[in-house]
């Protein structure tokens, strides 16, 4: 062995470099993301979540992949424009959430109407889904419509493919589907029951339900999150946004628990429930 | 022998006859005796009618308004007649819809445009038998001057638009009498096709109706129709006025065809001939190359097409809007759509009552529209029909019957009754449509559809001269013919585009009717030239 490094070593030695300096990144990161859920203050540092992956910071939130193809029928080299009927006097929050999440995924063009049926409504109504996008004029640009109509309805419905597919009914519904555009329900059933049991919970419940159903449910909410960050364990789910979104529809109860409150300012830290708070203003 | 037998028998016939005879003198004299009998009693009867008659002063057959006098009398209008009016002695002047004689009574219903309001002339201290008489024999659809006495009822009269009271009249005079044989009857001309199909009562064919029209006319439902759209130009004007739009008049009488040589009237002009708009389109154009920004036009359109439809008149009233726009196109649809969507918004806020008229003969289901209003690309039509099972290329024109289908899955998908479809393919549009800037097989022009059914078509149009010129070439127009509308764009012509609607039609899919000459008032088609 002389001075000389042989370089292959050099190579190897560099690859290492390379790795070390990858799992500081990760360790960095997890850290960070570990913050934010232990500790209710800490926002979500952004120059750690850009490194994470390609895809924008928050959806890398939602593990899996889903195709748009397989999940809403073949491309007609048209736009698909996915219609919700609501009333104004029960906005859906949940949905307003979930869009956001889906105009971080892709490209959607997003509109709001006014049906006939409904003689007007308040002006934050009209602009919930944010700004028209500048290239909304051509309509085969986006990958996905998001058409919200203000309708007089008993029930908030969505339709898509009217030939192929009925109307689905209710917000908890609609919102099952829109979150199967984002990412995919765990594979593991109980886990995916218990993620569909958390939204109901929260739909009947928690939004309809009376007050001592409402307390009930508290305090389900806060011995679950004892066991875990999230409503079905380590991973955020449509549970936590529905959750979420019903406690805040009914302002705020008495009194709210540890775990919840904690829970509370871990899914704000997140960034996705802006358009649910701003309409409750 | 024989001379008495014949005189026997002469004798017996003349016995017979002048049995006969009696008899036949006998019933003469009854005969005679019952007239003399009918006759007295009629003199009497007419002297006691002439005693008896006290109110005499109070019925009659006007002698004709000529303007003998300037009588300073309020007459107050039916649809005013409400409980607040209760205990009134007022006037007023109606059509008698139908007279009905009841024994010492006669009920009348008194009809005034939409509003009808019922009477009753009874025997008592101010009317007379004679003038009960005479109430129940005045022929339907008389104009009468009425005064009366309103009185509250207990139970509503469902049959009236009036229906919390009626009147107690006083005065009845026939200001102009109809004749008594009319050639069609109201009743049967409001009643519903299936009212009248399943209690076997009549209701009038739409010929009749339109050979009649002006009797036509009067009823509830054609009064309704007519007001509504009489709001229909209203709104139009006023909503296109605070757009900052100037209204312009157009000349009807032209040198070319605007549209294409086919469908067009000509008409003699002086040594030589003419022809009947078909549209203002070339004339709209020019205002706005003569810097009006913004105008529409209110009048009529002439097409020579011979087609006996539904949806078809050769003489229609056009609505039609062009004005400059900044960048896009779509600055004109949204001015465009934003005036329907201003005209259904007034018609459903402000014509309730007529909507409710029309719906009571014609039953259909109410208007509905999105604002801001819908707006769907081509392509996205042709994958909903696709999806429906239509075959049809990418380039081809909508058919009728799968404009109607797109109609039904735009209506099932956003419940709406109004959109806008967008992004034509260029080859089925005008010659001077301005092509898709990216996509040559497209064009930047628009059809809007009321129930399923197209009412308007537009675009923006080409203003460079000498894309125009290339276009007509294309097209295999006559550049010749068309000179004076290529040179309007020749000394700076700002972009802009527009389209126009049929009055009528709009109309008659607003209110869901079936048939665009129920919205006209007095129809041309290729068969029809009167009244």
């Amino acid at each position: 062995m002389n001075g000389d490094v042989d370089p292959a070593v050099k190579a190897l030695e560099a690859r290492q470099d390379e790795i070390l300096r990858k799992l500081y990144e990760l360790k960095a990161a997890v850290e960070g993301l570990a913050k934010t859920v232990t500790t209710p203050d800490a926002d979500l540092d952004v120059t750690v979540s850009s490194s994470l992956s390609s895809q924008s910071s928050s959806c890398a939130i939602f593990k899996g992949t889903t195709n748009l193809d397989a999940l809403l029928g073949e491309d007609l080299g048209a736009l698909r424009d996915i219609v919700i009927n609501a009333n104004p006097a029960q906005p859906p929050l949940t949905l307003l959430v979930l869009h956001g999440l889906l105009c971080q995924r892709y490209r959607v063009l997003s509109t709001v109407h006014v049906h006939s049926s409904v003689s007007s409504v308040p002006p934050q109504l009209l602009s919930c889904l944010g700004p028209k996008h500048a290239d909304s004029y051509a309509r085969h640009m986006f990958h996905l419509g998001f058409t919200l109509i203000w309708k007089d309805v008993p029930k908030l419905e969505m339709k898509f493919s009217v030939c192929n597919m009925c109307p689905i009914e209710g917000e908890a519904n609609v919102a099952r589907f829109l979150f199967k555009l984002l990412a995919p329900y765990p594979s593991d059933p109980a886990l995916a029951t218990l993620v569909d049991s958390w939204v109901d919970t929260g739909f009947y419940q928690l939004a309809d339900g009376s007050t001592k159903e409402r307390a009930a449910v508290l305090r389900a909410l806060n011995s679950a999150l004892g066991r875990g960050p999230w409503l079905s364990g380590l991973e955020f789910s449509l549970a936590d946004i529905a959750c979420y979104c019903c406690l805040l529809q009914n302002g705020s109860a008495s009194s709210i628990a540890a775990n919840v409150q904690g829970w509370m300012k871990s899914c704000e830290n997140l960034g996705h429930f802006g358009p649910a708070k701003l309409l409750l203003k | 022998m024989t001379k008495e037998k014949v005189n026997g028998a002469t004798e017996e016939e003349q016995q017979a006859q002048s049995k006969k005879a009696l008899k036949k003198q006998q019933k003469e004299a009854e005969k005679a005796a019952k007239k003399a009998e009918k006759q007295a009693k009629l003199a009497a009867e007419q002297q006691s009618a002439d005693e008896d008659d006290f109110a005499k002063d109070r019925y009659g057959l006007s002698a004709m308004v000529q303007s003998q006098q300037k009588l300073d009398r309020a007459l107050v209008r039916v649809q005013d007649l409400t409980a607040e009016k209760v205990d009134q002695l007022i006037w007023l002047r109606s059509r008698v819809h139908t007279s009905r004689a009841k024994g010492k009574q006669c009920f009348l219903v008194l009809r005034q445009q939409q509003f009808n309001v019922q009477a009753l002339v009874a025997v008592g201290d101010r009317a007379s038998k004679q003038m009960v008489k005479f109430a129940a024999n005045i022929t339907k659809e008389s104009i009468v001057d009425v005064e009366a006495m309103v009185r509250k009822v207990e139970q509503k009269i469902e049959s009236c638009s009036q229906q919390d009271v009626e009147l107690h009249i006083e005065r009845i005079f026939v200001i102009s009498q109809a004749e008594p044989r009319l050639p069609l009857q109201l009743e049967d001309a409001v009643r519903p096709d299936g009212e009248g199909e399943e209690e076997g009562r009549a209701t009038v064919n739409q010929d009749t109706r339109l050979d009649n029209r002006v009797i036509d006319l009067r009823t509830t439902t054609s009064q309704a129709i007519f007001r509504l759209q009489s709001g229909v130009c209203q709104l139009f004007r006023d909503t296109l006025t605070k757009k900052g739009f100037v209204e312009i008049q157009t000349p009807k009488i032209i040198s070319a065809a605007s549209e294409g040589g086919a469908n067009v009237f000509t008409v003699s002009y002086f040594k030589s001939s003419a022809y009947l708009a078909q549209s203002p389109q070339l004339y709209k154009q020019m205002c706005i190359c003569a810097d009006f920004d913004k105008v529409f036009c209110v009048g009529p359109v002439f097409r020579a097409e011979d087609s006996n439809t539904h949806r078809h008149l050769t003489e229609f009233v056009g609505l039609d809007i062009e004005m400059a726009f900044n960048y896009h196109y779509h600055e004109v649809i949204d001015s465009i759509t934003d005036t329907m969507v201003q005209i259904f918004k007034g018609l459903r806020d402000n014509f309730q009552t007529e909507i409710q008229t029309v719906n009571k003969q014609f039953p259909s289901e109410p208007f509905k529209f999105l604002e801001p209003t819908l707006r769907l690309e081509y392509t996205e039509a042709v994958a909903m029909l696709h999806e429906a099972g239509v075959e049809m290329g990418d380039e081809d024109d909508l058919s009728t019957p799968n404009e109607k289908l797109l109609g039904r899955l735009v209506k099932e998908k956003y419940d709406t009754d109004f959109y806008v479809l967008d992004k034509y393919p260029l080859a089925v549009r005008p010659f001077y449509t301005m092509p898709d800037p990216n996509n040559p097989k497209y064009s930047n022009s628009y059809d809007m559809f009321m129930r399923g059914e197209e009412i308007l078509s537009g675009a923006q149009r080409v203003h460079d001269a000498q894309l125009l010129s290339e276009r007509a070439h294309h097209h295999q127009i006559d550049l010749e013919k068309i000179k004076s509308y290529i040179d309007s764009f020749r000394f700076g012509a700002p972009p802009h585009g527009g389209g126009g609607i049929g009055l009528e039609r709009v109309c008659m899919l607003y209110l869901g009717l079936h048939n665009v000459r129920q919205t006209s008032m007095f129809p041309r088609d290729p068969k029809r030239l009167t009244p």
